[in-house]
């Protein structure tokens, strides 16, 4: 009775209740999704999986992303070094993907996290380094808008202690 | 609220996007667990992004002292050794290798096990009497990864350099020594000098009544030969000479040591000769080369000689006999390295043949350089050869093709070792030269003019060379160890 897998669809419900559908292999870029599914078998595909740690936004957003990357091939969990040495490159479409306002970029790096997408992670996390990188402490708070709680004395102590790492 | 806006004035709308964007800003750190807060910071590999986050707020302080992003940064950047996990070497820093010859056969596997990697011949010695070399060991990787750091940029901009004169009149140096203890030098004019790592001058060994042709270090006990056909035993602590060995009928050119009792010659007379250099006795002979003997190396209970009559051969020691000979080489083989698994030879031919230990088998051909492979060192899976081509050539063992050709030097290149990180080359153009290993790009000249570059031995923050300067003989020795102040 297994019918043809690329054809198969779910349907995900967020924590707010609201439904989507999508292509089975999509869903499957989750590792969660896919061991679900794999674990209660093809009856899974007829009643709704509910994801109850995201929201309806998050989830179509991920959603989203699956569906642009639902070809890829599927990251293992031991070339984890490899793909990640390359800190930098992330492609456009996922720059495109990652230009939203910060609750969003959080909200979908703890959904990857949870659905267990370890690209759209890496994605994210990614995305989060390259706002750092470049900034001064003062950049970098205003960019996340930090509240600087050292006290002067403190400051002056850890700015000496990673004197060492500024250009000489 | 669209309907607000609508109506607002460009100053107004200036105004409510002050107030707002601060509102839609959030700080990523305090928002996600830390488990992907790491995650994060395990993209940034700058240090100095690392060191500029900790000083935004306490929170990431906090997670910036978190030693895995250290520990990650560290294999980035392959520190990959832990100062504190390091072990005294069982075996003296044999550094450089008496004449042309290969070096180090005690370099490990490749550094590919991350942190439980291999400790070198090199490293720095754990326990070291009374000497300013004794560093506290290193409490984290975040330390760690500091003091590499700071290396590295010496090797590429600083460092302390200190020059002496070895003699006043010209004299070649034949091998050079760095080991945890000492410098040691010895020269055509049979004399051997011993420094300590400073380079300060300790004693002269006299004994020798030629040129000094090749030695070996072993913790305190040095072990030399040369043109007078002798092999003497010293004590490097008093400079007294322990043994005099008899039985060369010719030229001692090479000698390595097996084990803290046993060394092993090899000579222009044609033969091996194995020796107990506790009791000074003769113990024995390895017949069968038809030329002179040029090189040998020692891994275990093998030794693997090269020989002016084109062959190479594999001796079992405690055997006493010949396990293979290596047939191909068209001339003369000037160096050799082993690593137990694998023998690669040098040779008159301008060709580099890599060989099975094992079974004798000639595994690849590499060719490329135009003249004499006076120099080779193998470590891991990768091969650097020195020519009197003047080209410095990095070979992969893997796939036996070359990696990088550095056109080194004008002249020979006359010495050279490599390590995890770097290739340091010199040659009788008088230049010593500092390589990135990886990229085959030119990091440094620390020699830029004189007479010729003798030898050169280096170790993670340290490296001496020999050098013709103005007819005189000098050493050099930089000191790339960071200031302890900075150390804190």
């Amino acid at each position: 009775m297994s019918a043809d897998k690329s054809t198969q669809r779910v349907t995900l419900t967020s924590n707010e209740n609201t439904n989507i559908e999508v292509d089975r292999v999509v869903a499957e870029r989750s590792m969660l999704i896919k061991n679900l599914i794999e674990d209660l078998g093809d009856d899974v595909t007829s009643a709704p999986i509910p994801i109850p740690n995201v929201n309806d936004p998050v989830l179509r957003k991920v959603v989203e992303w699956c569906e642009h990357h639902r070809n890829d091939a599927v990251q293992s969990a031991d070339d984890d070094n490899d793909s990640r040495k390359k800190t930098t490159d992330i492609d456009e479409w996922d720059q495109k993907f990652m230009q939203v306002d910060q609750e969003m970029l959080f909200e979908i790096i703890l959904a990857a996290n949870y659905l267990d997408i370890k690209a759209l992670l890496d994605v994210g996390c990614k995305t989060v380094a390259n706002m750092i990188k470049g900034k001064s402490p003062e950049e970098i708070r205003k960019t996340f808008n930090i509240t600087n709680d050292f006290t002067p004395e403190e400051e002056e102590q850890i700015r000496r202690e990673n004197e060492w790492a500024e250009d000489r | 609220l669209s309907d607000l806006l609508s109506i607002c004035t460009s100053q107004q709308l200036s105004f409510v996007h002050q107030f707002v964007s601060p509102l839609l800003k959030k700080d990523p750190f305090t928002t996600l667990p830390d488990e992907l807060c790491l995650r994060i910071l395990s993209f940034i590999d700058d240090p100095k992004v690392l060191v500029r986050a900790s000083q935004v707020s306490r929170r990431w302080r906090d997670l910036l002292s978190d030693d895995m992003t250290w520990k990650n940064l560290c294999v980035k950047h392959d520190y990959q050794r832990r100062m504190s996990e390091i072990e005294p070497p069982l075996h003296p820093a044999e550094v450089n290798q008496p004449e042309a010859c290969a070096f180090s056969p005690q370099d490990h596997e490749p550094a590919s096990h991350g942190f439980s990697g291999p400790l070198t011949s090199t490293s720095l010695p754990a326990s070291f009497e009374g000497s300013a070399n004794t560093r506290p060991a290193l409490k984290s990787y975040k330390s760690h990864f500091k003091q590499r750091y700071l290396v590295d940029a010496a090797w590429r901009t600083g460092g302390r350099n200190t020059s002496r004169n070895i003699t006043q009149d010209g004299g070649v140096v034949t091998s050079l020594h760095l080991t945890s203890k000492y410098i040691i030098v010895a020269l055509d004019n049979a004399k051997i000098h011993v420094f300590d790592t400073e380079g300060n001058p300790l004693r002269t060994l006299q004994g020798h009544v030629m040129g000094v042709w090749a030695m070996v270090p072993w913790d305190d006990i040095l072990v030399s030969g040369g043109c007078d056909r002798d092999v003497r035993v010293w004590d490097l602590s008093t400079g007294a000479c322990l043994h005099t060995m008899r039985g060369h009928t010719s030229t001692v050119r090479c000698l390595k040591m097996s084990d803290a009792n046993t060394a092993i010659s090899g000579s222009r007379d044609t033969t091996l000769r194995i020796w107990d250099i506790r009791t000074g006795l003769f113990k024995n002979v390895l017949v069968g080369h038809q030329a002179s003997v040029r090189c040998l190396e020692i891994k275990d209970d093998i030794v693997v000689s090269g020989s002016y009559d084109a062959t190479a051969k594999v001796w079992s020691i405690s055997e006493g006999r010949c396990l293979h000979t290596l047939q191909g080489h068209y001339s003369h083989i000037y160096a050799i390295a082993f690593d137990g698994r694998r023998v690669a030879t040098g040779s008159l031919d301008t060709s580099v043949r890599i060989w099975n230990a094992q079974t004798g088998e000639c595994l690849a051909i590499l060719q490329g350089h135009t003249s004499l492979v006076g120099q080779l060192q193998m470590r891991g899976g990768t091969l650097v050869t020195g020519g009197s081509d003047g080209s410095v050539r990095v070979w992969s063992l893997e796939r036996y093709d070359a990696i990088h050709r550095l056109a080194a030097h004008d002249n020979s290149v006359t010495s050279l070792q490599f390590d995890d990180t770097r290739i340091v080359s010199g040659g009788s153009d008088g230049r010593l030269k500092v390589w990135d290993l990886k990229t085959g790009q030119p990091v440094r000249e620390l020699i830029s003019q004189g007479g010729a570059v003798w030898r050169v031995a280096f170790e993670d923050e340290k490296c001496v060379a020999t050098a013709e300067k103005n007819s005189r003989t000098v050493m050099e020795v930089w000191n790339f160890s960071p200031p302890e102040e900075m150390l804190r």
